[in-house]
């Protein structure tokens, strides 16, 4: 009696469990809610964004009446997720150390230089009118600045701004850029009400790309003057109730910084993004919020709680597109994820230590993996291949470096060291990968540019048998129970970041497979971020996988620059780019020589294309695909997003650039 | 004379252990093969790409300076002994410089407290209630429902628990708040009610792992001091089962309840990590992950100085309070 008592307890406890389980993936509709351009300076109005009708969100509710947990009308109020919360809530100012830029701050609030736009890779003037003009050694620029912007207490912005910004960071330690600035700049001055005279200590011919954004943003925002200059301390002044550029203001916080509200200034055609695109942000209400871990961003975009997220795995985002229509990607369907991030990843080597410091190893273990299998494993084959080292295959490097290269490619060749050669390029992937794809199912576009954008220019070839050979020409010996080196069992370590980057691990996770199959005897971990940066500014890890990679503006000197042999520190030191330690005169050449002329030469673009053979020829980084994002939106209360079939921009929503972005979001209501 | 003894013994070695707890606290993290000034760069790096050289060389250098990383460990413990452990005050927090770690702990221990230390308590109450029940009265069928829930519910891993919670009660029923949302600009009562409503759910994740817990100890104490001599001779004087179950039974077996509450109380100041990281809700437990990723040593230091202190402390008013209790406990 007992015993049976027992069991039909535990019997019903198990049918609750599985109840409730099955309750919790029936899927809802959007319905069931319960939440209470890029447009540049000089091309404002060139990519149009289309208007909503085409994506007309299914069973969306209207919005109105329903109000958000934070007390705005839902309708108005555009909800975006920050990647972490704030430690410091209340904290505006971006030159006190721990204030989380990316919690909507430099989204909608902050002033910078020099804006990007990610689809033209080309920067626009924000704060400035257009670029700088140096004089013939670049340690003069004058920058003018845009004329009709207002801080949002009606004060002009103008010249002072600018100079005061510049000269505050440099007088200021604890402002963390203090040094830099004075190693850099002679002075900075008022040459007129909206002109600012830069002068450098050497030659800057790169002023726009390193103090204006390129990628996520860039640490000199412009403050206001009059408000920044009665503070005695700069680096310690919170500044809770901002005075900003941007077109909105903070309307309230959570103390306990789990969101920001903002709102559209009434006079935002005066704000950076009014003057610059003279468009009116749809929104009302910005409320950026933190939402916690994986499982409750799947439920709340699938709940219409939010209506973007910044990044999720392609598992995830399936989920939530079988469960709420009204959810996509920048893709519709297959492969749902741009390719545009411009932080290719791949594999890194340590190259002060042997053998990793030989070209031939580096090739030798390029061609012993299987590329169609390690995209397989990282995300079912999506994503755009960026084979070439340091270089990512964004959409604007495709056309500028890697499209170019192709015949150069299919030419080049490597020694083997026994008198034959190999031509390790692979145009073939793309097809490959479109016909496994297709078998599977999947709705794969058949035209060669539809696969070109989405599987790139090819990858390198799975020749085991040159890789063999080319493992040997580099110091490599096999013998009948595996790889030797030096006259001991050769074994290495892979390592990669465990708590973020999912495609960075996946990526060596699939690396480490290919080269076990291979008959390499090498061992895998992960670290915490904890330890991870600093075993990178040490050298301390032999294969890894960090992304020192870049590329989106034609001129290749930012993302290069790192390289410079001349970095190198021995390992154990912490060095300052150069984490790798690769030590290629000829490539140190070309960074020297680039960093001397002006990006819009002809010249730099040539210098770019040498790099890049260079590079290729001594494959210092390999690299697996570019960076691909699965960024979700849901158009329930918002809509025209960009995607594949509206590019106006990319889907950069943790980007300082996202004003310019949300300008074109329409309201369904 | 002899409490006294006790009480100095006890005193001392509560000093000692908080001494001893805060040291290692102090050194094990600058022991870590991970730098704070390399955390921030790096982060700086992984958000904007590509870091100008020498920029990355000053601000490396300047951080350093900053975060008081230059002078000698020993100089650095001395200090933090003075400062932190005698005053509370444990330095600036190196990922949120320059503002004080105390500072940003204090933001968010009173919302810890007030989900741990309710949960804890009410998980104590009902589970000691229920397993005294389930002990005493072993052979009545509410006992072994009982009893068979707790047995269910305590093996399931937290983390199912909480997620099943929030399936059902947030994401399909819609019941409760799928992220925690507190309003603070309204008055004091918008401020409690969506406090309230926002912690209800963790809450009751908490309280179902730790009610279980407390009824499987408490019926397994009941049980066998039920079995004892004593329990026998009171039936057998004849005194009601009321009587018994808590004049006898419940004060015999409290005891080793109320110093396992103590430890678990003390163990609130820590936070409940995983509770916020599902929820959202706002705490120390959060604070701590977020400290040791970034290696922000301050940080660390007052988050576990303070739950060192706790414990310790509330270890020593267990001690202290037991031979009131239990008067077979004496000094000695």
């Amino acid at each position: 009696m007992q015993k049976s008592f027992k069991k039909m307890t535990a019997i019903l406890l198990a049918v609750l469990l599985v109840v409730t389980c099955f309750a919790a993936c029936t899927p809802t509709t959007p319905a069931e809610s319960t939440s209470t351009p890029e447009s540049t300076a000089d091309a404002p109005v060139e990519s149009t964004p289309e208007e909503p009708a085409e994506s007309t969100p299914e069973e969306a509710p209207t919005g109105d009446g329903e109000m958000t947990d934070v007390g705005t009308p839902r309708a108005e109020t555009l909800i975006v997720e920050t990647q972490t919360p704030t430690d410091v809530p209340g904290q505006f100012n971006s030159y006190m150390q721990g204030t989380q830029m990316g919690f909507g701050i430099h989204q909608l609030m902050s002033a910078m230089m020099w804006e990007m736009d990610t689809v033209a890779a080309e920067q626009f003037g924000e704060v400035a009118d257009g670029m700088p003009e140096s004089n013939a050694d670049f340690t003069e620029h004058m920058v003018k600045i845009r004329q009709g912007i207002k801080w949002s207490d009606g004060e002009d912005l103008n010249a002072e701004d600018v100079a005061f910004t510049f000269n505050m960071i440099m007088s200021n330690p604890g402002i963390s850029q203090c040094d830099y600035y004075n190693q850099t700049f002679e002075s900075v001055e008022v040459a007129d009400d909206y002109t600012v005279k830069i002068v450098t200590k050497e030659a800057f011919p790169r002023l726009a790309q390193t103090f204006g954004v390129t990628i996520w943003g860039n640490d000199l925002r412009i403050v206001p003057e009059h408000i920044y200059s009665q503070q005695a301390d700069t680096s310690t002044f919170k500044d809770e109730n901002p005075v900003v550029a941007g077109p909105y203001t903070v309307k309230d916080y959570d103390p306990l910084g789990m969101w920001i509200l903002y709102e559209l200034r009434e006079d935002w055609d005066a704000s950076t993004l009014g003057v610059v695109t003279g468009k009116q942000p749809k929104a009302k209400y910005v409320w950026f919020r933190a939402l916690g871990d994986d499982n409750t961003r799947q439920m709340a975009l699938i709940n219409n709680e939010v209506d973007i997220l910044c990044e999720v795995t392609p598992e995830i985002l399936e989920v939530m597109v079988a469960q709420n229509p009204n959810i996509a990607a920048w893709y519709k369907d297959f492969p749902y994820a741009t390719s545009d991030d411009p932080c290719s990843k791949g594999i890194s080597f340590q190259m002060a230590k042997a053998p990793f410091d030989n070209a031939d190893f580096r090739w030798g273990i390029t061609l012993a993996m299987n590329f169609d299998e390690i995209s397989m494993s990282i995300f079912d084959g999506a994503g755009r291949a960026s084979p070439f080292p340091i270089l990512t295959a964004t959409g604007a490097m495709m056309e500028a470096y890697y499209e170019p290269l192709v015949p150069w490619l299919e030419e080049f060749t490597l020694d083997l060291g026994d008198g034959t050669t190999v031509a390790p390029f692979d145009p073939g992937y793309g097809q490959r990968m479109a016909d496994a794809l297709t078998a599977q199912g999947r709705d794969i576009p058949t035209d060669e540019a539809s696969l070109l954008d989405m599987f790139g220019i090819g990858c390198w070839k799975y020749d085991p048998e040159a890789a063999e050979k080319l493992l040997i020409k580099g110091g490599l010996e096999k013998r009948d129970d595996g790889w030797y080196f030096e006259g001991n069992p050769f074994t290495f370590n892979m390592t990669y970041l465990a708590d973020t980057e999912v495609q960075a691990g996946r990526g060596l996770q699939a690396a480490y497979d290919q080269l076990k199959e291979f008959g390499l005897n090498v061992n895998l971990a992960s670290e915490s971020s904890a330890t991870w940066d600093t075993n990178a500014a040490i050298g301390n890890y032999e294969v890894a996988g960090y992304w020192p990679t870049g590329g989106i503006t034609k001129d290749l000197y930012s993302v290069i620059r790192g390289w410079d042999a001349d970095l190198i520190v021995p390992l154990g030191e912490r060095g300052s780019g150069q984490a790798s330690r690769w030590n290629n005169a000829e490539a140190t050449a070309i960074i020297k020589e680039l960093s001397t002329i002006s990006p819009e030469d002809d010249r730099a673009y040539e210098l770019g294309m040498d790099f890049m053979k260079v590079a290729i020829a001594d494959m210092p980084f390999i690299g697996f695909h570019s960076g691909v994002k699965y960024v979700p939106t849901n158009s329930t209360y918002w809509t025209n997003y960009p995607n594949a079939d509206n590019p106006y921009n990319g889907p950069w929503w943790w980007w300082s650039c996202f004003k310019y972005i949300m300008v074109d979001f329409t309201p369904v209501a | 004379m002899k409490f006294r003894k006790f009480l100095g013994l006890r005193l001392l070695t509560w000093a000692l252990t908080i001494l001893i707890g805060v040291t290692f606290v102090f050194f094990i993290p600058r022991m870590f093969p991970s730098d704070p000034v390399e955390s921030m760069i790096g982060q700086i790096q992984s958000r904007s790409g590509q870091m100008d050289p020498a920029q990355m060389e000053a601000m490396r250098a300047q951080l350093r300076v900053q975060f008081g990383l230059d002078g000698s460990l020993i100089e650095q413990y001395g200090s933090f002994l003075w400062n932190g452990l005698l005053h509370f005050d444990f330095g600036p927090s190196l990922m949120s410089f320059p503002t004080p770690a105390g500072e940003i702990i204090a933001t968010y221990l009173p919302y810890t407290l007030i989900l741990c230390l309710t949960s804890t308590f009410l998980a104590w109450l009902i589970g000691n209630l229920i397993g005294l029940r389930a002990g005493f009265q072993k052979n009545k069928r509410s006992s072994k429902i009982m009893e068979s829930v707790a047995i269910c519910i305590y093996p399931i891993p937290y983390f199912i628990v909480a997620l099943v919670l929030q399936i059902v009660f947030a994401f399909v029923l819609g019941w409760f708040p799928l992220i925690t949302t507190i309003n603070q600009s309204g008055g004091t009562w918008e401020f409690l009610s969506s406090l309230l409503w926002a912690s209800i759910l963790p809450a009751i994740s908490l309280l179902l792992i730790g009610t279980g817990w407390w009824i499987i100890s408490m019926k397994s104490l009941s049980s066998s001091t039920a079995e004892e001599d004593f329990v026998m001779f009171a039936r057998l004087r004849g005194l009601p089962e009321k009587s018994i179950s808590n004049r006898y039974v419940l004060r015999n077996s409290i005891i080793p309840q109320i110093t396992a509450l103590g430890m678990s109380l003390g163990g609130v100041f820590g936070g409940s990590i995983m509770t916020e990281i599902m929820f959202g809700y706002p705490g120390v437990g959060m604070l701590i992950q977020k400290a040791i990723m970034a290696s922000d040593y301050n940080m660390i230091l007052g988050c576990i100085t303070i739950s060192i202190v706790a414990i310790s402390t509330a270890t020593l008013i267990v001690d202290l309070i037991n031979p009131f209790i239990d008067p077979r406990i004496r000094y000695s």
